[in-house]
């Protein structure tokens, strides 16, 4: 469900030969795995194992090092366990937790243009501009602080992104971020490639 | 630093794009794809689509147009008109919208926007506050008879978990005489939701005047984009000058 077509008209933008799946074959042979999504966490988790995506998944990225990209609730996932709209585990390839943005002074969803603060550079080098499109009312809080790629400011800091080895998961949608969303999808194909 | 939103609306009266004064007297504007094609080589940061008749005309919004529509946009994209069940929804989010916009179905049935944000989630639902002068308030402009007052309105939308407020002065729309900053505080503070402002920019100096006078964060036009030389750009420029945060590209 969700902006899996927003994600595929980019992808075809790119010139990058794609197909949207649950079907396990299709999957073991693919180069890269992209998982986006919105909704509830829990509705998102529920939908994955309806379909045994977990495991394949998790054999996929975790032992096979796919490259895989997660956007937004695809990125939260990623998480031990989420609290949307009640709490549930998430695949657990990242050590942290999903919960809700609490800030006083702010309307809750973060939801806009906001300018990325960059951590780790590998993906994000020679983008034009670093303000990528958010809509969120949840966020994923990690352990490691060495696995956050970026930041965002939204009252508090929030992970706008992780990366950990062959994974990258985005808080914000590169799908719906004009030319510096096209670009970092790009070079996520192009530095895995 | 989250950016204010500049958003160009585009009204559609189910056959092509129009344009209306105090929400009567369309004035035919074009075609919706062409129109949508020149906003995202602009650089816009969203658009916003919305089917004015489908509701009254008892009809669901043209899919085939509006995946033509979202095909020429790389930034988000907010759709409504004539959505009445959680099937209309999910046809919409499935060819690429961002986020519907709801009313009618909001004021018939408030439950519905419960139902739609607990299955969708709430960032994807956008409540439509059309909003008229009564006396030293607003009641939400329709015409199915429901008596409602804005504020309250506004408070069961919020509490039933929609996403977002886009907030249309009727009284303003398309006179190009200025925003009605009164109703954008008043929803403003009564509300915890992002919101979109709308009704009345016809000049540059509006949006100074709207963003001085109360803490919005997105505006929405349609007059200026069609009846001036202004851009979307030219609107974020005066922004800029006046210290506010915005996305230039």
């Amino acid at each position: 469900m969700g902006n899996v077509a927003s994600v595929q008209k980019a992808l075809n933008f790119l010139n990058i030969e794609n197909v949207i799946s649950n079907n396990s074959d299709i999957i073991n042979k693919s180069g890269y795995i992209i998982l986006p999504g919105v909704g509830s966490f829990s509705q998102g988790m529920n939908n994955l194992k309806k379909y045994g995506l977990v495991d394949l998944l998790t054999d996929q990225v975790i032992n096979k090092k796919k490259p895989f990209l997660g956007i937004c609730l695809g990125m939260q996932l990623l998480a031990q366990k989420g609290s949307e709209p009640h709490e549930t585990n998430g695949m657990g390839w990242i050590k942290g937790e999903v919960i809700k943005i609490n800030t006083k002074e702010k309307r809750i969803p973060h939801l806009g243009w906001n300018s990325v603060n960059v951590i780790n550079s590998r993906y994000f080098s020679d983008l034009t501009s670093l303000d990528f499109y958010f809509i969120h009312s949840y966020h994923l809080k990690v352990k490691d602080p060495a696995l956050v790629s970026s930041t965002v400011n939204y009252g508090i800091d929030i992970v706008s992104s992780v990366q950990k080895e062959n994974i990258f998961g985005t808080q914000f949608h590169p799908e719906k971020s004009q030319s510096a969303g096209l670009q970092l999808l790009k070079s996520f194909f192009e530095i895995n490639a | 630093m989250l950016k204010i939103r500049v958003i160009p609306v585009l009204t559609f009266n189910g056959i092509g794009l129009v344009k209306t004064k105090q929400f009567s007297n369309p004035r035919m504007l074009g075609n919706p794809i062409q129109a949508a094609k020149v906003f995202n080589a602009r650089g816009v940061d969203e658009l916003v689509f919305i089917d004015i008749l489908a509701s009254k005309q008892k009809r669901k919004i043209n899919l085939p147009i509006i995946q033509d529509v979202i095909k020429e946009c790389y930034m988000p994209v907010g759709i409504g008109g004539g959505i009445s069940d959680l099937w209309d929804i999910n046809d919409l989010l499935r060819i690429g919208a961002d986020k519907v916009i709801v009313k009618s179905k909001a004021l018939i049935n408030p439950e519905f926007v419960k139902e739609a944000s607990d299955f969708f989630g709430s960032q994807c639902i956008t409540i439509a506050v059309d909003a008229k002068k009564h006396g030293d308030g607003y009641k939400i402009y329709n015409n199915l008879g429901v008596d409602i007052d804005v504020i309250d309105f506004v408070r069961m939308v919020e509490d039933s978990g929609a996403g977002e407020l886009i907030v249309n002065a009727v009284d303003n729309d398309g006179m190009m005489n200025g925003f009605d900053c009164q109703l954008i505080r008043l929803v403003e503070t009564a509300s915890k939701l992002p919101l979109i402002a709308l009704g009345g920019g016809g000049d540059l100096h509006h949006y100074k005047e709207l963003f001085t006078n109360t803490n919005v964060e997105a505006v929405g036009s349609s007059s200026i984009f069609s009846f001036t030389q202004f851009t979307p750009l030219d609107i974020k420029k005066e922004l800029q000058a006046i210290g506010k945060p915005v996305r230039l590209c």
